[in-house]
């Protein structure tokens, strides 16, 4: 390459990307002065709510800080510090006994101490300084302090995660916050000081904490849109039984599934194959399964039954169902997006999504309305690649019933002019052959059952790897780019070794080396 | 100097009933949030509600003064004199090629004229230029107000401020929230405390930000930014706003939307009034909105469902002709609260500016032309009122329009912008 144009490109390529900063998330901040102050509050679920980005709700690219964000922060902040001092240092913050109000040493041990677990870091002689100054100058040691705590708990130093590569508090750090969803205890700094901090050692061994459940339901609950399963309606004619209660089952039900395979070190793709789940008694009446024994233990299912693991579950089922119907599309979606990775884009501008009508005179199922999808060349491209997915779930209604056949039922007072004021009622027979294409070489494969559906998806590289892919966006708060693909690779490689543990997949992703 | 009445928050919050006295709230030693014999400044509100219209509802067959009210704008008929029905804008930019849905296209390109980036909004809002020439000297620069909490997730959806690119600005949707930013109580002693404090926090983050790189600079520099902006919410505080105001109470039905459209748009009102912010924007629904309207009667499906569900059926159209209809008693509510304020020799809604839009004309075809608008306010005899105008320019142009003609801030221009829309100003 010509010196001059080696010199251009260096002048004029972007400064090379680090890991953008990010601030902490919600539940980080909650679990941050749970673990500094004791506090049990949950103060940020009542922050501005974090939107959604790229599938997650921890991305870089959308963590500002808003007026209305810092505003909240600076109120959190103002509550925090005053419990945390009332009635005294209840909760031992300060380390030592204070002789006065101008106990300089006393205050600089209380801020270099505070401050370390508040920072994830020392503190700069020059920010000591000034914390000790506030305490010396507020005439109350615990006036001061509390001044001090308020403002650490608004500072950008707590709020963002600013790692500085190479030192040990940042792996430090990211460890905590991937591993833990939280800022790293006092444990881990003082490793982290020493320099003794090996990623895979100190990760391995911070998996066995309790801390790291709370840090899997936290992906659990972004990648697979709890959020969506909480805020669902349905129509409460067809199901009065769907209560928030039973939604709140549902995503029960989804962890439960979940975590064994995880902490136990099983089979992860399990997830998709599972012949049982782990149900309370309202489940169990919805999927017509022998009562639990207890609330939320574990029910085989009957040879008979078609379901297996996510995939028949009502998590799944009714978050991807429109109130009143299913939508094989919104399904098909769902495993598209969310476990094979792949992005399916949008209907072009303008288009006209408009189906057939439903009539009591004309009944049909989804499958011959989305007909329509096939048919036109506009639409056949993306939905031949979704809906024929979809289809193999049909025969479970919107909210995760088994069904036979689809019952249509025409209420008078929408939709139609009625004839009657009875609703009117149709029985239509469903097909569930389903096909996903674009998986490789080869004739798409033919399934029509979650079970089917399922086995696929377990055995498939691109879900296999798709999984991978999820963690890494959570864990690094970013899309992938092409330039992490090795990492992502080994990861993979690392994942299908181990038999698809997933504790080995988060040790992986944990010691990913950072661009 | 004018004896002051404390005002309780219950009171307030109870504003449904009888607006209390605002001048108990004015900042008794100075001009700045009283009435006063000078013309009081403009003020501007952009009000939005979800997905579109159904236009054989909305749209008067025939233009001009004489236009016959039709079922969706009914309830603007005691206003009549107060507003300027406009249809036939346009939205060009939510036809540019860009990822996302219908909806998010349109978002993104009615509010700042950029297309959708597949997570937010391409630019700074139109209230967000405003703001920046017009919010410069009252307590908050912007205020962005919403009512309805729903499940949508994603950014696009959920704002319709934005500070720029992918910047979102959520907007304050809990009554007692907004209650507590705007009228909390507040004494010396904690401003005091509270500025030196934020003097730390300020010293911080400025410190970091020159120890990061260019692209974590701009996240740090975008905290500072809100830190100076909370500053001087406090710093601007009028002293009667630290004594009269207990704690308010939380609680209520948060699903209960008539109600909390009420209560934000009376605290809108109160803030306009004691000039805490000239430019706000007040979302009642989401994009694509998914309300489920039980007081409507309509339980069966949520609003986007309806609008996709055998949309072309009298019996759908006449479910979202009453759902519009909604959308606009909630919008007349807030008009006849700042009507029945007095400022002056006026009322507060002859000083104020304000637009109500959609992000879709007809709603089932996505509809990106054609679409409808309010303005709505006097701005000072400035909006040539009373009348139904279709016209055919973009959002662009009736942005520039208020901007420079109306609230007289200049504004040199906006994606899509080419003219200004002449019927709009008093000549």
């Amino acid at each position: 390459m010509p010196a001059q144009l080696a010199l251009a490109i260096l002048l004029l390529a972007p400064q090379l990307p680090g890991e953008p900063l990010r601030r902490l998330t919600h539940s980080q901040y909650n679990n941050a002065v749970r673990d500094l102050l004791a506090d049990q509050t949950r103060p940020a679920d009542h922050f501005p709510p974090e939107d959604f980005v790229d599938g997650f709700r921890n991305q870089a690219r959308a963590q500002s800080i808003s007026p209305l964000l810092a505003e909240a922060y600076g109120a959190a902040a103002e509550k925090l510090a005053r419990n945390a001092f009332r009635g005294g240092d209840t909760n031992k913050l300060i380390p030592c006994r204070p002789s006065g109000p101008s106990d300089a040493a006393c205050a600089g041990e209380f801020v270099k101490r505070f401050g370390l677990r508040v920072y994830r870091r020392p503190l700069t002689a020059r920010e000591t300084q000034r914390f000790v100054n506030r305490i010396l100058q507020s005439g109350d040691f615990l006036k001061g302090a509390q001044a001090v705590v308020e403002t650490m708990l608004q500072s950008p130093n707590f709020l963002f995660r600013v790692e500085r590569e190479g030192s040990p508090y940042a792996t430090a750090s990211r460890l905590a916050f991937f591993l833990w969803n939280t800022p790293p205890d006092e444990a881990l700094l003082a490793e982290a000081a020493r320099g003794d901090l090996n990623a895979a050692g100190t990760a391995r061994r911070m998996l066995a904490d309790p801390r790291a459940r709370q840090a899997l339901d936290d992906f659990l609950s972004q990648w697979l849109r709890f959020d969506l399963l909480a805020g669902t309606v349905k129509d409460r004619r067809q199901f009065p039984q769907f209560t928030p209660e039973l939604a709140e089952a549902m995503a029960e039900e989804t962890r439960l599934l979940i975590h064994p395979l995880v902490w136990e070190d099983r089979d992860f793709t399990e997830l998709f194959t599972a012949r049982y789940a782990f149900v309370n008694s309202d489940l169990a009446r919805l999927y017509r399964l022998p009562a639990p024994p207890s609330e939320f233990a574990r029910v085989d299912f009957p040879a008979t039954s078609d379901r297996a693991g996510l995939l028949g579950q009502g998590t799944f089922l009714a978050l991807t169902s429109k109130p009143g119907d299913t939508s094989p599309t919104a399904r098909g979606l769902f495993v598209r997006d969310h476990l094979l990775c792949q992005t399916i884009p949008d209907p072009p501008p303008g288009t006209n999504s408009t189906l057939p009508e439903v009539t009591a005179d004309q009944p049909r199922a989804n499958r011959d309305r989305l007909a329509e999808h096939v048919g036109n060349p506009v639409c056949r491209g993306c939905h031949q690649m979704i809906d024929p997915v979809g289809f193999a779930f049909e025969k479970f209604d919107a909210i995760g019933q088994r069904r036979e056949k689809l019952k249509l039922t025409f209420y008078p007072q929408f939709g139609k002019e009625s004839k009657s004021p009875k609703p009117e009622t149709a029985e239509v027979e469903l097909d569930t052959r389903g096909t996903l294409m674009g998986m490789g070489a080869g004739p798409a494969p033919e399934f029509s059952s979650p079970t089917e559906l399922g086995r696929l998806l377990a055995a498939s590289p691109i879900c296999q790897e798709c999984i991978v892919k999820q963690l890494f966006r959570y864990a690094l708060g970013r899309r992938e780019t092409a330039a992490d693909q090795p990492a992502i690779d080994a990861a993979v490689e690392t994942f299908r070794r181990s038999q698809f543990r997933f504790r080995e997949l988060m040790i992986a992703v944990a010691t990913t080396e950072r661009r | 100097m004018r004896k002051t009445k404390p005002v309780s928050r219950r009171r307030l919050l109870k504003g449904l009933i009888a607006l209390p006295p605002l001048e108990a709230m004015f900042n008794a030693a100075g001009t700045a949030y009283a009435a006063t014999a000078a013309a009081p400044e403009t003020r501007f509100v952009l009000w939005f509600n979800g997905n579109g219209i159904p236009e054989r509802y909305w749209m008067p067959a025939e233009a001009g003064r004489d236009y016959p009210v039709t079922p969706c704008l009914s309830p603007l008929t005691p206003f009549r004199q107060d507003v300027h029905i406009l249809s036939g804008l346009d939205n060009p930019a939510a036809r540019m090629p860009s990822t996302g849905n219908d909806h998010h296209r349109a978002m993104s390109a009615m509010v700042t004229g950029k297309t959708f980036t597949g997570r937010g909004a391409g630019g700074p809002s139109i209230d967000q230029l405003l703001a920046a020439r017009m919010g410069t000297s009252s307590r908050f620069r912007s205020l962005q107000i919403g009512v309805c909490q729903e499940s949508h997730g994603d950014s696009i959806h959920r704002n319709m401020s934005w500070a720029g690119y992918d910047r979102a600005l959520p907007p304050e949707m809990i009554p007692h929230n907004l209650f507590d930013r705007l009228f909390g109580a507040r004494d010396l002693g904690w401003v005091k405390r509270k500025k030196s404090i934020l003097d730390d926090v300020r010293e911080e983050a400025k410190e970091l930000a020159g120890e990061v790189g260019t692209e974590d600079r701009v996240r740090i520099e975008e905290h500072l930014g809100s830190i100076r902006d909370l500053e001087r919410s406090i710093a601007s505080l009028p002293p009667e706003y630290s004594k009269h105001v207990p704690a308010p109470e939380e609680g209520g039905d948060m699903r209960d939307y008539p109600r909390i459209a009420k209560l934000q748009s009376d605290l809108l009102v109160h803030a306009l009034a004691t000039g805490q912010t000239r430019v706000a924007t007040y979302m009642l629904t989401k994009c694509q909105s998914l309300v489920r309207m039980p007081w409507l009667g309509y339980t069966a499906l949520r609003h986007h469902d309806y609008t996709h569900t055998n949309a072309e059926s009298p019996q759908a159209q006449r479910i979202m002709r009453d759902i519009c209809r909604w959308h606009m008693e909630e919008f007349a509510y807030l008009l006849g609260r700042l009507k029945s304020v007095k400022e002056g020799s006026r009322t507060l809604l002859d000083n104020c500016c304000l637009l109500y839009v959609h992000e879709h004309a007809e709603a089932n075809p996505h509809k990106n032309n054609g679409l409808i608008a309010v303005v709505a306010g006097h701005a000072n005899n400035k909006i040539a009122t009373g009348t139904y105008t279709k016209t055919a320019g973009t959002f662009g142009d009736l942005y520039l329009t208020v901007a420079n003609e109306i609230l007289g801030v200049p504004l040199d221009s906006f994606p899509t912008a080419q003219k200004k829309l002449p019927e709009l100003v008093v000549a």
